[in-house]
């Protein structure tokens, strides 16, 4: 088998436990949570004051909430298997069309989020790493330390309050015009930090190497060894890292969204849990456990393209 | 054209790392230095070229053709590079970017590379032809055996066209017929009227090339004169032991002409066979190891040694046939000494906590690795250090000490002396076989050195 079949096909597996697992799982902690799920879902439905017993239990016999817990589970993953991710109990609406919008709205974040973090943090952990003590890197480690240490509510707040309350720059909240700014912002920056001191210490390690030297004593110009050579290779494991940041980034977006309200799927799943929104909670839990899946696949394949050698077992001959 | 050089002194803090008042060479008639690990040779040579890491300093002037230097001043002689100088580095296996193929890089070494140059990857091509290598052009680095990967990183510092041809220990771990063929193609470069310096351990290497010969100790030149009189009759005492050194004229007590008696059998492997991918390592081989033997397997690089030594000990699985072990060769029983030292020990801790985890397997006790450190040369309190902080001589000394520890009944050593110098190789050969010696283990040697496996085995496996 090619390798890059053997990444995909592995992948693929893994993706299809990951789905069964999740599925199971939510269902099983949504049941656990304390409250009655039908007062729950009442109260998303008709607000906190309209809910009795009578209307829990209408919620309760149109649902079906009162069948034993495998069939309900069993309903849904025999959906999922047809590709059908039900309806919301609270708005009736195809959870497919729900989710999907929020998914958009989230991976809209992420990425521009993770571009932000590229070019702040690749941009200048490059530049610390010419010299190593010197300047440039003595200001790389104190904007590390800066903004891993502000939390991202804290760096949100600060950012709202100098670009949109004082200089009136972007809006503050919501979907409209440059309201991305300041949530990709501060998603962004706050995750630069560290790119920024993996990009460093990759380029020094690059640039010890005996082949940025061989490259140079062969008479290649500096810039052209620096993007041919070092930044190639420093990128070898920058990537997975890279990978492994957008998967926190999309799973730690909640708090960032709810600040800046930005209907993304972080949001969602914080609502769903709330309202006992089973289906939604659980397409959007699988949605986000098959997007790491798919991050990690695409990291892998990238680095197979960037390192043709071989890893993992063949490496044992 | 000639290369001159006067008073290079290159210095870490107030020690000094290489004095030598005079180094002078013509075109036509090579320039080989010889000494031991750390005796200032390559040193010198990253000296003139302008490459000596960042906290050395040198002084001293150059003069290469018409064009005087500084040596103090480092980045003079950048211009120089691929163009007039050019070094074959250390190590051409990490050489060569791991990620970029064997085309694209011997191109950039082209006089007026750009991205995408036709004209460049062209001269690339018949370049790679001249070394023998046409077929390679489209490989990865890792998929080159040893002796290819020095001639790709032959084809990239000379392709542009540089007159004056530095090399680096350039026949560290490779096989004689690489070595040869690295001697063909430098005895190429001098007949167009080329200028070359070697720094090398290798006599046999540069005996061939002829020409003159400088001997280092401790960096400071010994002796310096041709080739054909330092390296057969030489005046010091320094360069005698250094001729000595080489396996050929090895005389020590643990030498011996015939196996012992019938031992009883530790290891049998019957129609052993080993492919990886497409790629068949060795087919239906038959081999047994008696106690107390001294087995050598021998051929040349990437014929499947190693893979075939670490089937015998059961490191590596094999496609089909049988090992099978005799009582002697329980668990623990069989040890291996490594190529690289620097590998086969944790890099951040330090040796002493490493050899504790051995000794607490094995159930051995600190006055016994004491005494066997001793008899090998080496203080107690060397393991102290971090692998990274002794020479690669005492560290694989100290593997010896690691491997001998468990009394071992058979001992694999693979290619354990390929990367030391002469000197150090005979130390360290001699501090294994002492212990072999004395403890009646058996021995696996992997070896591309016909010399050496002579010298060590009772009988000979070619490969």
């Amino acid at each position: 088998m090619s390798r890059l079949g053997g990444v995909v096909a592995r992948r693929a597996a893994q993706a299809l436990a990951v789905a069964i697992g999740v599925s199971a799982l939510c269902f099983v902690i949504t049941q656990r949570l304390p409250g009655g799920i039908a007062y729950r879902i009442a109260a998303g439905r008709y607000g906190y004051d309209m809910v009795d017993a009578d209307a829990a239990a209408s919620v309760r016999d149109e649902l079906g909430l009162d069948r034993p817990l495998w069939q309900q589970l069993g309903e849904w993953v025999v959906d999922l298997l047809q590709l059908d991710l039900g309806r919301s109990l609270v708005t009736s609406q195809p959870v497919m069309t729900e989710v999907s919008h929020y998914l958009a709205a989230t991976l809209q974040l992420a990425l521009l989020s993770i571009v932000i973090a590229v070019i702040a943090g690749a941009g200048i952990g490059v530049v610390a790493a010419r010299r190593p003590g010197g300047f440039a890197d003595r200001f790389s480690s104190l904007w590390v330390a800066g903004v891993r240490a502000v939390p991202p509510f804290l760096l949100g707040l600060l950012l709202m309050i100098v670009l949109s309350a004082q200089l009136g720059l972007f809006p503050a909240v919501g979907h409209g015009d440059g309201g991305i700014v300041l949530p990709a912002l501060t998603l962004g920056l706050s995750l630069s930090g560290l790119v920024a001191r993996v990009t460093r210490d990759a380029v020094i390690e690059v640039r010890g190497s005996a082949y940025v030297e061989f490259a140079q004593t062969k008479g290649l110009p500096e810039r052209w060894v620096l993007v041919r050579h070092v930044l190639r290779n420093a990128a070898v494991s920058l990537v997975p890292y890279l990978g492994v940041q957008f998967v926190v980034l999309i799973e730690g977006v909640v708090v960032v969204e709810s600040l800046f309200a930005w209907d993304g799927l972080g949001h969602s799943l914080v609502h769903a849990v709330f309202w006992r929104d089973i289906p939604v909670l659980q397409a959007s839990a699988l949605v986000l456990a098959l997007l790491i899946v798919l991050v990690n696949t695409l990291v892998d394949l990238a680095v197979l393209g960037l390192d043709p050698r071989p890893r993992g077992r063949a490496v044992a001959a | 054209m000639n290369l001159k050089a006067t008073g290079v002194v290159v210095r870490t803090g107030s020690l000094v790392l290489a004095d030598v008042p005079d180094v002078h060479i013509e075109a036509g008639k090579p320039l080989s230095i010889v000494g031991e690990s750390g005796s200032g040779k390559s040193i010198l040579a990253h000296a003139l070229m302008g490459t000596l890491p960042p906290e050395l300093s040198a002084v001293g002037s150059l003069a290469v053709g018409d064009a005087a230097f500084d040596l103090a001043e480092r980045d003079s002689r950048r211009r120089l590079w691929g163009r007039e100088v050019a070094l074959l580095p250390q190590e051409p296996a990490l050489a060569l970017d791991p990620t970029m193929r064997v085309r694209a890089q011997v191109a950039e070494g082209v006089a007026g590379w750009t991205p995408r140059s036709r004209a460049a990857l062209e001269a690339a091509d018949t370049r790679l032809g001249q070394v023998g290598l046409a077929g390679a052009s489209s490989s990865y680095p890792h998929t080159l055996s040893g002796g290819m990967a020095q001639r790709v990183a032959y084809a990239a510092a000379t392709v542009g066209g540089a007159k004056v041809l530095i090399l680096d220990e350039p026949s560290k771990g490779l096989d004689r017929a690489s070595v040869d063929q690295l001697a063909d193609l430098l005895l190429g470069h001098l007949d167009e009227g080329g200028l070359l310096l070697t720094i090398t351990h290798d006599l046999r290497l540069a005996r061939r090339l002829g020409g003159e010969v400088m001997v280092m100790r401790e960096a400071a030149v010994v002796e310096s004169g041709p080739a054909e009189v330092v390296l057969t009759s030489p005046a010091e005492d320094y360069t005698k032991r250094l001729l000595a050194a080489e396996p050929v004229h090895w005389r020590h007590p643990w030498m011996r002409t015939g196996a012992p008696d019938d031992g009883d059998v530790l290891v049998r492997a019957e129609a052993i066979t080993k492919s990886y991918a497409h790629k068949v390592v060795f087919d239906g081989v038959d081999i047994e190891i008696r106690a107390g033997e001294r087995v050598a397997i021998t051929g040349p690089s990437g014929a499947g040694k190693t893979t075939l030594g670490n089937a015998l000990l059961g490191l590596t699985e094999v496609d089909s046939g049988s090992v099978t072990y005799g009582r002697g060769a329980g668990k623990g029983r069989m040890q291996k000494l490594y190529q690289d030292p620097a590998l086969s020990f944790p890099q951040r801790v330090s040796l002493e906590k490493a050899m504790g985890d051995v000794m607490r397997r094995h159930g051995i006790d600190a006055s016994q690795v004491e005494a066997m450190l001793e008899r090998l040369g080496l203080p107690y309190e060397i393991l102290r250090r971090r692998p990274g902080q002794v020479s690669g001589g005492e560290l694989q000394r100290i593997a010896v000490v690691r491997a001998m520890l468990p009394k071992p009944s058979l001992v694999f050593a693979d290619e354990a002396t390929s990367r030391l110098d002469l000197v150090t190789q005979e130390q360290t050969v001699d501090a294994l076989m002492s212990e072999v010696s004395e403890s009646g283990a058996a021995l696996l040697v992997v070896t591309h050195d016909v010399d050496l496996s002579a010298a060590l085995a009772d009988r000979e496996v070619a490969l």
